[in-house]
């Protein structure tokens, strides 16, 4: 009896850790939004239905995004012509530090300045940086906390497959 | 089961029988059985042909089933979310644009923020095609409100633009449209916005 509940409470256990472990976004419609691009233009996510869109969040104070987003800026310009897209939403207070580092690091994606936290308490931001992919149809499919090398070879993996569909 | 046994055994009399007057048949009707073929195979050709053309029409019928599904889910959440007696509705609209690029409208009732919408270019260009676009829903009590629409954009010789615009109205009983109008005035050759109330 006593190795049935405490294998029953292992069970609990992981299945809640695995609650916690996927993002609850993913499998849904991925929330819209419009915002402000660093081109001056508003972009709005529903208008790239059909393609693949990779949404980065980003923060100048956090080190792995500046590590990442010369790699993103790489998968960006290739797959670009097949129907990728990548937005990069930088949440800082203020835009013009955001300017500064999107030109040091010369990345040539779209950057949306999310001053207002709006969108990425819509995406459940809760670390830096958060990079959610979303299909052709306009779901969630991954989503990926955190960056540490490596991970690069992950997103390119789940680009091709979703470019596929 | 023995009577199972019995139409089974039945069934391979027929079948054995069959195959014998084939069989008998195959020699002098060569040409015969290779036409018969060829129309069989045909049929089978045709059938298939109309199965597959039934299937499409399931299909196509299943999907427009799907789509009035959703459009009666659509009305039916609307009208619990929104009932008439508390609906308010506000739409944007634009006419010419040629003195006004807008970039988003920042919709206050009651000094209470209730929508911040930024336009997309191609939002904007089907604004100027004369397209309505409904920026904001809400539930609101009987009686006086008060509505302050900030709109900004670029403006003349492209200089940026933010211009206010007040309406007090009255909410009766039935639903309320507003419309927020953004036209030309080409005398003053500057843009204009007027706050409607739709009969």
């Amino acid at each position: 009896m006593n190795i049935r509940n405490s294998m029953v409470a292992l069970l609990a256990c992981v299945f809640a850790t695995s609650i916690l472990a996927s993002s609850g976004l993913e499998g849904q419609q991925a929330p819209d939004f419009a915002l402000k691009s660093s081109s001056g233009e508003n972009l709005r996510l529903s208008e790239y239905r059909g393609d693949v869109v990779m949404i980065n969040f980003w923060a100048t104070w956090c080190g792995p995004c500046r590590q990442e987003m010369p790699l993103l800026d790489e998968l960006y310009a290739r797959y670009q012509r097949v129907g990728f897209n990548l937005l990069g939403v930088n949440i800082d207070d203020d835009s013009r530090r955001a300017m500064k580092m999107i030109d040091e690091l010369g990345v040539s994606f779209p950057v949306l300045f999310d001053s207002r936290k709006e969108v990425s308490e819509l995406y459940e931001v809760e670390a830096m940086p958060v990079t959610v992919l979303i299909d052709r149809e306009g779901n969630v499919r991954h989503v990926h906390h955190g960056y540490k090398p490596g991970y690069e070879q992950k997103y390119l993996d789940q680009i091709r497959s979703l470019l596929r569909e | 089961m023995t009577k199972t046994l019995i139409s089974l055994a039945a069934i391979a009399m027929l079948l054995f029988s069959i195959s014998v007057v084939a069989q008998e048949d195959i020699a002098p009707l060569n040409a015969d059985t290779a036409m018969a073929d060829a129309m069989s195979v045909q049929a089978a050709k045709s059938e298939s042909r109309e199965r597959f053309r039934s299937l499409d029409q399931d299909v196509q019928t299943l999907k427009k089933e799907v789509l009035d599904l959703n459009r009666d889910l659509f009305l039916l959440e609307e009208e619990l979310l929104f009932p008439a007696n508390s609906q308010v509705a506000f739409f944007v609209s634009m006419d010419v644009g040629e003195y006004f690029e807008l970039d988003s409208i920042n919709i206050k009732i009651d000094g209470k923020e209730v929508a911040n919408y930024l336009y997309t270019a191609r939002e904007t260009d089907a604004l100027i095609r004369g397209g309505v676009h409904r920026v904001h829903m809400a539930n609101l009590k009987t009686g006086d409100h008060e509505l302050i629409a900030v709109f900004t954009g670029k403006g003349p010789h492209v200089r940026d633009y933010r211009r206010g615009a007040t309406l007090n109205f009255e909410k009766g009983i039935g639903a309320k449209y507003l419309e927020l109008e953004i036209t030309d005035r080409v005398k003053k050759q500057q843009p204009e916005f007027v706050i409607k109330e739709w009969e």
